[in-house]
């Protein structure tokens, strides 16, 4: 018995006219499966038919045949199929359901009226498998959002579900993290455990993988040999070019949330024309920094700088921004408030919007909707650009053109600060490397020396 | 102190000042509440807010019974009977009622307030009876909704005063109140989407949380049943009779064993320090 047979699935969401699914003709029998495509192919609609949320969570049409696991998709209830399929979603910020850690990851089996001394077993050894048993009595809401998609993990391994669906399960995650995960995918393979993975950055997994299959056009097909394709196609930062002036800096900060620092006696600056690459394990303070530069966040000690001009700050969550009716109404209103003359189409068409322009941001996809967020904030020329998470859900193509905004910043005299765990990025567009470490920050290329 | 036991001292100290009109006895409820929040509560914005929105609710009941009733002997103003309602006498009477009425309104929620500020959501799913597990994990879940929508509502005024945006006029809002409500929506239908997705549902549900059960729970428990039962006993017989300031004002009637039964309330903060 195949743990996913889907035999010309096809699937169009309510009100919609398109076919999010097409003829979908797919067979899976074990071990790890990597899922990519690109942003709106329909890797998330198939990923949710595993563990029934299509149809029965979202309603729309679907036609052909879906068997996971021996059942039949259409006919079994998802708490039914949720039983054997564990599932991890994109937004980790939206998965918890209850305040604790622990507890959290405690969820699911208390659904399946697991007893309360295997329970404690598989929380600790769940927690473990993550690497954040050091977090098992922290508030879900302290946590990072790499530590978040950790969480959300654990929590659905502690199921020890047959199938296990993945979405995106990388896009936050620290490299510690990332081996933890692919540490885990591989125990749950070998113990007989089937994965289906759906990631932009495959290099993480295709080394991994038994099966690689490209999503387009709604459509599932085999792709190259998983392993043959599997090394990053990396190189060392870029040498940073001679700031001309300085942008921001930070002298002897110290900040953090309430009265607790997560930054200590930081000294730091960027200099125009630079973009600098914020790294560092999950929780380490990166954004806590992104947010004192951008004076969103008064420091607990210690003086920031910045050079006038306007700022722009995209947040993790890229929902945080978004309320027109459409992305070209989204640019168009960043422009009027910060005074632009500039159009919103040139924008749209260098980070590939120009078809969805028309469209609700709000229904797009991940990758879309983060290129939407990006839209908004770079528009009207910004001196200082920070951004958390930018390449979060986003494919190749999308990176490539954030790549080309990000040195169109640099090449304007602004300076850019992206925070992120997206190594190919890192490689890519930065001009510099800062690493947080226990909230002291460690200049890997050296331009401005930074330390404690 | 378990979940349990304190839901219990709550709804005695509930059913005591709902079922009298007796200033005397609602106050003593009142100082028991106030207490226990003092001796176990969290520290922070919570209890503040708490404490003025309980001191806001008393405030309305008072003005509200002041301005609508306008019985009673001695008057202190006189307003133009031309305005609907509220025209006419404000007496002496009524004011006294209406702060007797803010009392029981400030007790009743009092009594309630430990529930919520010293137990954590999930520690009252824990609490409820098997029959209601399902019910209480969604109202856990939809618990755990509202800071994280106070979070996201900062997070997006933040992100949209970085675009430009100021609180200018009352036009400038929809910029951040309708993400807000979206989110708030998403995050809904996101949660429930993993709800499912965790099999929520699919069995009779087991704890992982497991409260001890003490000695002094069942003291407690015990005590404040029996004290509200009692309590309930001595008012419908009429020895602890309710109060009624009209048509004119006189001191409420006392009876000494109804304000013991309230004053046992006082027993779960005896044990418990900050």
């Amino acid at each position: 018995m195949e743990t996913i047979a889907f035999a010309g699935l096809h699937y169009t969401y309510p009100e919609m006219s398109a076919r999010a699914l097409d003829g979908v003709d797919l067979e899976i029998d074990s071990g790890l499966v990597l899922l990519s495509g690109a942003s709106g192919s329909g890797k998330s609609t198939l990923l949710r038919v595993c563990n029934g949320l299509i149809p029965h969570f979202h309603g729309g049409v679907i036609g052909g045949g879906a068997r996971v696991l021996g059942h039949d998709v259409v006919r079994t209830p998802t708490r039914e199929l949720a039983r054997h399929v564990g599932f991890v979603f994109q937004d980790p910020e939206l998965q918890a359901v209850y305040p604790s850690v622990e507890r959290d990851v405690a969820f699911g089996i208390e659904n399946l009226g697991i007893a309360r001394s295997e329970m404690l077993r598989r929380v600790a050894g769940a927690l473990d498998i993550c690497g954040i048993g050091h977090l098992r009595s922290r508030a879900v809401a302290t946590l990072s959002g790499g530590e978040r998609q950790r969480l959300a993990l654990a929590g659905v391994l502690a199921m020890r579900p047959r199938l296990l669906v993945l979405d995106e399960p990388f896009s936050q995650l620290d490299p510690a993290g990332s081996r933890a995960l692919l540490t885990a995918l591989d125990a749950a393979v070998r113990a007989g455990s089937t994965a289906l993975v759906a990631e932009h950055r495959h290099h993480l997994v295709a080394a991994r993988a038994d099966r690689w299959l490209l999503m387009a056009g709604g459509r599932a097909a085999e792709s190259a040999q998983p392993r043959a394709a599997a090394t990053l196609a990396s190189a060392p930062p870029r040498a940073a070019p001679p700031a001309s002036g300085l942008s921001w800096r930070l002298h002897r900060v110290s900040a953090g949330h309430g009265r607790v620092p997560v930054l200590h006696d930081l000294e730091l600056a960027g200099g125009t024309g630079e973009v600098v690459a914020l790294t560092g394990d999950n929780g380490s303070g990166k954004t806590t920094l992104l947010r004192t530069i951008a004076g969103l966040l008064p420091p607990l000690s210690g003086r920031v700088e910045r050079r006038p001009g306007r700022i722009a700050y995209l947040p993790q969550n890229p929902s945080a921004l978004l309320h027109r009716a459409t992305v070209r109404s989204e640019v168009e209103w960043t422009l009027r408030r910060t005074g632009s003359g500039a159009g919103a189409g040139l924008l749209m068409d260098q980070l590939g919007l120009g078809d969805v322009a028309g469209r609700d941001p709000r229904d797009l996809s991940t990758g879309q909707r983060q290129r939407a967020a990006l839209a908004a904030v770079l528009a009207g020329a910004p001196s200082l650009v920070l951004l958390d998470e930018p390449t979060r859900g986003m494919d190749g193509a999308a990176r490539e053109s954030l790549v080309v905004a990000l040195a169109r910043v640099a090449q304007g005299g602004g300076c850019a600060v992206v925070a992120t765990h997206d190594q190919q990025l890192v490689a890519m567009v930065a001009s510099r490397v800062v690493e947080l470490r226990d909230g002291v920050a460690c200049e890997q290329r050296s331009m401005v020396v930074a330390s404690r | 102190m378990s979940t349990r036991a304190l839901a219990a001292w709550s709804a005695s100290g509930l059913v005591i000042a709902l079922s009298t009109s007796n200033p005397i006895y609602r106050a003593v409820v009142l100082l028991c509440a106030l207490n226990l929040l003092l001796a176990r509560g969290r520290r922070g914005s919570g209890p503040r807010l708490l404490l003025a929105g309980i001191g806001i609710a008393a405030l309305v009941a008072t003005l509200v019974t002041l301005l609508l009733s306008h019985t009673g002997a001695h008057v202190l103003l006189r307003l133009p009977g031309a305005i609907p309602a509220i025209g006419g006498p404000l007496t002496l009477e009524a004011l006294v009622f209406g702060l007797s009425t803010g009392l029981g309104i400030a007790a009743a929620m009092l009594a309630v307030a430990p529930l919520t500020l010293v137990s954590q959501p999930d520690e009252l799913v824990d609490a409820l009876p098997p029959a209601l597990a399902r019910t209480g994990a969604a109202i856990g879940a939809a618990l755990n909704l509202i800071p994280g929508t106070v979070r996201s509502a900062a997070e997006i005024r933040d992100a949209q005063r970085m675009r430009g945006w100021r609180a200018r006029r009352v036009v400038d809002w929809p910029a951040v109140a309708v993400p807000v409500v979206l989110t708030a929506i998403e995050g809904s239908l996101t949660l429930a989407e993993a709800m499912e997705s965790r099999a929520y549902g699919a069995a009779v549900r087991t704890h992982f949380g497991v409260e001890a059960w003490t000695g002094f729970d069942t003291l407690v428990s015990a005590t404040a049943l029996l004290a509200a039962a009692a309590f309930l006993g001595l008012t419908l017989s009429g020895a602890a009779p309710g109060w009624f300031p009209f048509p004119g004002l006189t001191a409420p009637a006392v009876s000494v064993p109804a304000v013991l039964c309230c004053a046992l309330l006082v027993l779960p903060s005896l044990r418990m320090r900050p």
